[in-house]
């Protein structure tokens, strides 16, 4: 993944794409350390149970890979805001990725605004969002 | 009684004030670990003292763990307690989460509304944990968005197209 600066970075600059695994054992255990061990977070019969097709991934998560993905990205950023919406199941079991668009930039303040989303194979967006980053 | 007799007066009435033992550097890290993070900052005590914090931190999205000790006021509970779902959060991060802090997290409901789209009605309740130190610095505000559909909509309960979990 390259790295970027505040000088470096410009309006439109993307996020590399990154992919994430959503293996039923890494939401399982994630769920757990979240205190969120509830069926529909950690296996296929409790989620059936409540009237899901299967386990999915915890809203708590999803927004968590995209702040890891923004953090990764740049070099000494600090997150000074999320905003999401989560639109659609990210079932567990399948490989996602994390994108992002930078839409703002504030010179004085050194902030970058951010679109960022979560998409499945196919290409749906199950998670959107918004993000200012304040960088060093 | 019905979503819309919610009384509008629990908006802004803090209904629960809940405060965590102290956060230890191990969770922190557990956290920041589950997730794949790979800064040191976060999961490396004695590299994160040369960090930007000077000491290990929580990773900022470590505060959706600390949802209080009340989910929602119980006037709320009873409408928004059948198969609700979170359909986004809106965290304002303040002062960094460090090993030894006690927080506090207070709750009050921000905003109670309703949509109507294809498939009927869908209401709304937004609310917000409000996250400080034991040296009363903010952390963080976290407003969560939790979502129901309303039970007279048509195919209430089995369309979960537009908000999650």
């Amino acid at each position: 993944m390259s790295r970027v600066d505040f000088d470096s970075i410009e309006i439109g600059d993307e996020l590399p794409p990154s992919r994430v695994d959503l293996a039923k054992e890494f939401v399982t255990r994630h769920a757990r350390v979240l205190d969120m061990a509830f069926p529909r977070f950690t296996d296929d019969a409790g989620a059936r149970a409540e009237g899901l097709p299967g386990q999915i991934t915890p809203g708590n998560l999803s927004l968590a890979l995209l702040a890891n993905a923004l953090l990764a990205w740049i070099p000494g950023a600090r997150l000074l805001r999320l905003g999401t919406t989560f639109r659609g199941l990210a079932p567990a079991g399948i490989a996602v990725s994390i994108h992002g668009t930078v839409t703002e930039k504030a010179d004085d303040a050194r902030t970058i605004e951010c679109d960022v989303w979560m998409e499945n194979a196919e290409g749906d967006r199950l998670v959107i969002g918004t993000a200012t980053v304040a960088l060093p | 009684m019905a979503f819309s007799d919610i009384p509008r007066s629990v908006i802004g009435v803090e209904y629960d004030v809940f405060t965590y033992p102290a956060v230890t550097a191990a969770e922190l890290i557990e956290y920041a670990r589950s997730l794949g993070v790979t800064d040191p900052i976060y999961l490396d005590e004695a590299a994160a003292k040369n960090g930007p914090f000077g000491g290990l931190v929580a990773f900022p999205t470590y505060v959706v763990k600390l949802r209080g000790g009340k989910h929602m006021p119980q006037v709320v509970v009873r409408e928004m307690s059948t198969g609700g779902f979170d359909a986004g959060k809106d965290i304002e991060f303040h002062a960094p989460i460090r090993p030894g802090d006690v927080i506090t997290a207070r709750s009050r409901v921000v905003d109670l509304y309703e949509k109507t789209g294809r498939s009927g009605s869908m209401w709304f309740v937004v609310y917000r944990q409000e996250l400080v130190n034991q040296r009363g610095e903010l952390l963080a505000n976290v407003d969560s968005r939790m979502m129901q559909r309303g039970r007279s909509a048509p195919g209430a309960g089995g369309d979960r197209a537009e908000g999650e979990r």
